[in-house]
């Protein structure tokens, strides 16, 4: 309605003043500022209404440290995490070698094997040589550690040593090495004993690991090829105490099989085939007090370790199994392993002792039915699997136990109860299956191109290196997951705007990165357990976080939701008012223009 | 995939460990199986299976187990349950027909959907944590929605009403569950052969699901052993009772159908449960007595009782037990095989009539007055009658009397005003004083929790009827409290009525079989039912009301707005004016809109040249309205699609 107003001019004010007074072009009078200033206020009290309404609408996002949570995981992407371990070297019986030579020789010998790369959870390690002469006399490397424990000299006999069995002088080992403080991480020491040739014969080469952080290497001769010695040494602390006698290519050290809350359920179930045929039944309870505790005992630092059991009946197996008439058995393959446990007949239950996150680990004794009985495993490679089990990473294992006589009796079924003998053997499968669930190899020699290593069985399952290693990787494992898991929440958040993140998220993000962050430090001190413990907390806070219940509520209140409420009342209102302020801006700006023509004219006339 | 092992380590060591560690006087696990076959007299035939399955005191419950589930037993470590029953049921119990005064039907007539009630053995102050708790571990564990009653506003704690007496109980009710074999899958799977071997074979999902009625029950509850340092032991009672039509070819309308358990089920029992004690199949019927002789000693009229003029059994029994009012055939199902299944069958040769008894009270429920605000609800217990012939009566200041406890839930949108309450005995109202011997009364808070009635009548024994009547208000429920069948209503969880002073148990004149479902049978039980599940209609919001509500307004205001506004800053004389300079230039069309406003405006017709002023009002006008409708109409769409979608 512009043009209206710019045709329309004051009647009363055109009475002749000037004779040049054009209607069209001018006005005598000041433009009124009443209309222009009620339609702008009222616009500037909406706008001045929009950040209210902005603030109403908008939802509760506690803030979340992304920068600390980047930093987190690129510290852990670059610096993998090193603990410090102290390698001691011991050489008695060699003439005229400089242990300081040595030391660097073991130290390029360690490179070599470790490719300068170091892995997550590996070793800081610093090297200390001793060397003792045939008279028992030392000279040692200069200590980096002063904590470190010194190694008396003359306490090892050139020849007396690595006579008897090997757990005695294991024994042994560990009272000339006792004493060490553990301060800065733990002390693996190597003992090479240089036997004299008393008889002439060409003697074998023996390496030895014990069950503690001792390994040894006995033999004659042993300072002629003492190239071939070193290697071996530098051999033991990286592929043994380092890495755990674990392959590369074996399972990652991400499936650590420890549930987020740091809990392990393992359950056991007998799986009785077909009860018909007959019933066997086990005395877990004694099984689980005499061999399975002081496994879950040793294992304390790294998980919290519960025992249950169960007997299953009318469990058969899922895959098919065919007869063969050279081994008077019915076989299955490998291939038949992936279909080998039955998920709709297996009712195995996920525990209600296990609360939250813990992880269950089934184990199951199969008994065939006798259809199918004896039921053997044949590798691939056409042998007879020896365990007839086998493991399925982060789920357990499965072992097939076949009745000692298959062939059906009577007609009602039998019930058994599986000896003690036969219970400590499937015992014994379990501990490998264990150990290989968490990486370890189940054998007892670690065969690497230089020769073999014997590695001593502890009763309770892992060696002390061995729970080093775990405890090493686990730290690790867990920094890495927490990291992983911040580093989700932290996108997801971020990907979506309109999602609610209590103060709860927000807490538990922030004592999350704390606990990550002391169990780095702890990890660098060499706090073995105290960073074990902070970074399991970490990973459990950061899951809380992830998986907290409140993080679901986001799709309730979306824009369009409030577009659709807010629209039928602000899109027609702010219409309205927008246009009248713009038409009223703009016909004072012309009322204004007219009014000063008429002013200049009224001047120049 | 999967790695293998290859070899293990030697543990030589272990072998030291394995000294057998005596553990004194062991106790194993026990599991037993049975099933009852009761001919009804409505021509219709109960079964009734029950496990049972103990385990003996020990401290490795939870963790170690043979025959009990391990699930159970974590759940009772876990909450600490002492005692807990959950059932599951479909269909309604037909006390008249079905009997209302014998174990079977006071242990298994439950109401319809889900029933939990729950003992705990923690400190006061915990119990309703613990509650909460179960809740959602059995709703995992059986697939159903029992975390329903976790909110505070379905269950209560009865004192005295329920008839166990503990103020660690917790008692909830789910009327609307829908109960089918998702719930039968996880119960049989608490059973050491599941449904692969014994008498639960018989399950067919079809056979069983489709029957009159259908109880799935499971009762737990712990005995403490006495003994210092050992936990206390676990019974796990497993029922399901169901009623089946066996299908009929005879004509005779009086003649009992007869039926085997092949036709009843579709399935036969082809052996025991390898690990069950016991295993057995019970016949029951009922009125057979008064014809037989008292003593039945030979052999010959042994066969009579199974072999007879009026029907015959396809099996011999093994025994055959005499209770008060009737026969029980037992049978051992061990020797049946694959070969030689276990068929039992019952043929009825002559038509017989027998009834059941009943409880001295049949209650029904039932709404009262109309309307979206208020009701009532009344109880009515009518005599039955086998009333006189009950044992139970007792004298109270030289009356004889029949006590009935009456327990009600009530859930806080039933807002109930007790003082209402209403008693009448045989078409007459009674004072509280007469009839009303103990009441107790908590309100329901809204949206907190709800009310709970529990009231023991005392009742003359001659008693024909007796009414009960309590009126109500309708509550209103937050929009989103409303579940997503608004329309369907309200469920009322089932009163339960029990009679205090009558207990009925099966009396077996012979001695006391080792069977557990006999000895269950052998206790007293309380005589109680429940009536009808109440269905209440409340007012249903219209729920896409918020959004029309918004609209409407918003669209009102943004009109008074505008308008306001153009009020205030138009110049309505300088447009008059300008109108008016411009009027003779006004198109055809334009003159047209013109006649039709004056029109509908009832305005004579002014000429088109006319340069009247209110001429140009009303043209002006009409734009205005042109507009508003315009508005009006975008506003209209814009709610239809941003609403309708």
């Amino acid at each position: 309605m512009e043009e209206t107003s710019d045709r329309l001019n004051p009647t009363t004010d055109t009475s002749g003043i000037a004779p040049e007074f054009d209607p069209k072009t001018m006005r005598s009078t000041k433009p009124g500022l009443k209309r222009l200033f009620i339609t702008t206020s009222v616009l500037f009290s909406f706008l001045l209404g929009v950040p209210f309404l902005w603030k109403s609408v908008e939802i509760y996002r506690s803030p979340l440290p992304f920068h600390d949570i980047d930093s987190l995981s690129d510290q852990i992407e670059s610096t993998p995490l090193q603990f410090p371990c102290n390698f001691h070297a011991v050489f008695v019986g060699f003439e005229s070698k400089d242990p300081d030579k040595l030391r660097s020789q073991i130290q390029d010998g360690i490179n070599q094997l470790t490719h300068q790369s170091s892995q997550c959870g590996s070793c800081n390690f610093s090297i200390s040589v001793t060397v003792q002469n045939q008279a028992d006399q030392c000279s040692e490397t200069l200590a980096y550690n002063p904590s470190m424990c010194s190694y008396r000299c003359g306490v090892i006999k050139r020849n007396e040593f690595g006579v008897g069995l090997d757990d005695t002088v294991d024994e042994s080992l560990n009272d000339v090495f006792s004493g060490c403080s553990e301060n800065s991480g733990k002390t693996y020491s190597v003992v090479v004993v240089n036997k004299e040739n008393a008889n002439g014969e060409d003697e074998v080469i023996k390496a030895v690991v014990g069950k503690r952080r001792h390994a040894w290497v006995v033999g004659s001769g042993l300072e002629e090829s003492y190239g071939d010695i070193v290697a071996r040494v530098s051999e033991i602390f990286v592929k043994v105490f380092m890495n755990g006698g674990r392959d590369e290519e074996s399972i990652h050290g991400e499936f650590m099989p420890v549930g987020s809350d740091g809990k392990i359920v393992l359950s056991f179930s007998l799986l009785n085939s077909n009860p018909r045929d007959w019933v066997y039944d086990w005395d877990f309870q004694r099984i689980d007090d005499a061999l399975l505790a002081p496994v879950t005992k040793a294992l304390a630092p790294i998980a919290n370790i519960s025992v249950e059991s169960q007997v299953l009946y009318h469990t058969p197996k899922s895959s098919f199994s065919s007869w063969d008439e050279k081994l008077q058995s019915y076989i299955f393959r490998t291939s038949d392993l992936p279909f080998f446990v039955n998920s709709n007949e297996w009712h195995l239950d996920t525990s209600a002792g296990a609360s939250g996150r813990s992880k269950i680990l089934q184990f199951v004794v199969y008994i065939p039915s006798g259809k199918e009985c004896p039921l053997l495993l044949q590798l691939p490679n056409g042998e007879i699997s020896k365990t007839n089990g086998f493991i399925s990473p982060m789920w357990g294992g499965v072992i097939v136990w076949n009745p000692e006589n298959c062939d059906k009796d009577s007609e009602s079924p039998s019930r058994n109860t599986i000896s003690p003998q036969d219970l400590e053997q499937i015992v014994e499968i379990f501990l490998g299956q264990f150990r290989q669930l968490f990486g370890f190899k189940s054998e007892a020699i670690y065969t690497s191109g230089l020769g073999t290593y014997k590695i001593l069985p502890s009763e309770r399952g892992f060696t002390e290196w061995e729970l080093d290693v775990l405890s090493r990787k686990h730290t690790c494992f867990n920094l890495h997951s927490c990291s992983t898991t911040l580093g989700s929440l932290s996108r997801l958040v971020r990907s979506l705007p309109r999602m609610i993140i209590k103060d709860e998220i927000g807490e538990q993000v922030k004592y999350s990165l704390k606990a990550a962050k002391l169990a780095q430090s702890n990890a660098s001190l060499g706090g073995y357990s105290s960073s074990a413990s902070s970074s399991r907390e970490a990973r459990s806070l950061a899951e809380n976080a992830f998986f907290h219940p409140s993080i679901m509520s986001v799709s309730y209140f979306s824009y369009e939701h409030c577009f659709a409420v807010y629209s039928p009342f602000f899109l027609p209102v702010v219409a309205h008012i927008v246009f009248a302020a713009l038409r009223e801006w703009k016909g004072y700006r012309q009322e204004k223009a007219k009014y000063l023509t008429w002013l200049t004219r009224k001047k120049t006339a | 995939m999967a790695s293998l092992v290859r070899s293990w380590i030697p543990l030589l060591i272990l072998q030291s460990f394995l000294v057998a560690v005596a553990f004194g006087s062991k106790e194993a696990e026990q599991f037993s199986e049975a099933l009852l076959l009761k001919p009804l007299p409505d021509r219709k035939v109960l079964a009734h299976f029950h496990f049972e399955n103990r385990a003996p005191p020990s401290n490795s419950h939870g963790r170690h187990h043979h025959l009990f589930p391990k699930a159970i037993s974590q759940l009772v470590q876990k909450f600490r349950v002492k005692e807990m029953e959950l059932s599951f049921t479909q269909g309604r119990w037909n006390h008249e027909h079905w009997g209302g005064f014998d174990p079977l039907s006071s242990m298994n007539a439950k109401p319809v959907g889900v029933e939990l009630w729950a003992v705990f053995d923690v400190p006061q102050s915990q119990v309703d944590t613990s509650w909460k708790n179960l809740t959602h571990a059995l709703s995992g564990l059986f697939c159903a929605s029992i975390n329903f009653l976790e909110s505070s506003t379905s269950y209560a704690a009865p004192t005295w009403g329920f008839g166990t007496n503990s103020d660690k109980l917790r008692y909830g009710s789910l009327p609307r569950e829908a109960v089918c074999t998702e719930n039968l899958t996880p119960w049989l799977k608490l059973l050491p052969c599941r449904d692969k071997d014994g008498i639960s074979a018989l399950m067919n999902r079809p056979s069983v699901y489709r029957g009159f009625y259908h109880s799935q029950r499971l009762h737990l509850s712990t005995v403490e052993s006495g003994q210092e340092g050992l936990g206390s032991g676990i019974v796990l009672e497993q029922t399901l009772t169901v009623v089946l039509q066996p299908e009929t070819t005879s004509v005779e309308t009086n003649m009992q159908p007869s039926w085997s358990l092949s036709s009843l089920f579709g399935r036969k029992v082809v052996g025991s449960c390898v690990l069950a004690k016991s295993s057995n199949v019970y016949l029951q019927l009922e009125g057979r007595l008064g014809h037989e002789s008292k003593n039945v000693d030979t052999e010959i009229e042994a066969h009579k009782l199974w072999k007879n003029a009026d029907f015959d059994l396809s099996l011999k029994p093994d025994r055959v037990l005499r209770e008060s009012s009737g026969l029980l055939f037992i049978f051992d199902i061990d020797k049946s095989s694959d070969s030689e299944p276990f068929d039992l069958g019952l043929n009825w040769k002559l038509p017989s009539k027998w009834s059941c008894q009943q409880a001295p009270l049949q209650a029904s429920r039932f709404l009262m007055g109309s309307g979206n605000e208020r009701g009532a609800i009344a109880i009515l217990l009518k005599a039955t009658e086998s009333q006189e012939k009950l044992p139970g009566r007792e004298l109270t200041d030289g009356r004889c009397t029949i006590k009935a406890n009456i327990f009600q839930i009530f859930p806080w949108y039933i807002k109930v005003y007790y003082h209402t309450l209403q008693i009448f005995v045989d078409q007459q109202q009674k004072t509280d004083s007469e009839v009303l011997k103990k009441i107790n009364v908590s309100p329901s808070t809204d949206k907190v929790s709800s009310g709970m009635l529990e009231m023991m009548l005392e009742l003359p024994c001659e008693v024909k009827s007796a009414a009960i009547s309590i009126e109500y208000d309708k509550g209103f429920l937050h929009i989103d409290e409303y579940p997503p069948d608004a329309n369907q209503g309200f469920d009322i969880p089932s009163a339960l009525i029990s009679f205090p002073s009558h207990h009925a148990s099966l009396d077996f004149q012979e001695e006391l079989s080792k069977s557990p479902l006999l000895s269950s049978f052998k206790e007293k039980s309380l005589v109680r039912s429940y009536t009808e599940v109440l269905l209440v209609p409340l007012t249903t919001p219209d729920f896409s009301m918020p959004y029309n509500v918004i609209t409407i307004t918003c669209t009102i205001f943004a009109l008074y707005f505008g308008s306001l506004l153009n009020v205030l800053r138009r110049r309505i004389g300088e447009e008059e004016r300008f109108l008016k300079s411009q009027g003779k230039k006004t198109g055809g069309v334009k003159q047209l809109l013109l006649r039709l406003t004056a029109k509908i405006r009832g305005r004579p017709i002014e000429a088109p040249s006319s340069e009247s002023p209110a001429a140009e009002s009303s043209f002006l006008s009409t734009k205005l309205i042109f507009k508003i409708i315009l508005i009006a109409g975008a506003a209209a769409a814009w709610q239809y699609f941003s609403t309708d979608k």
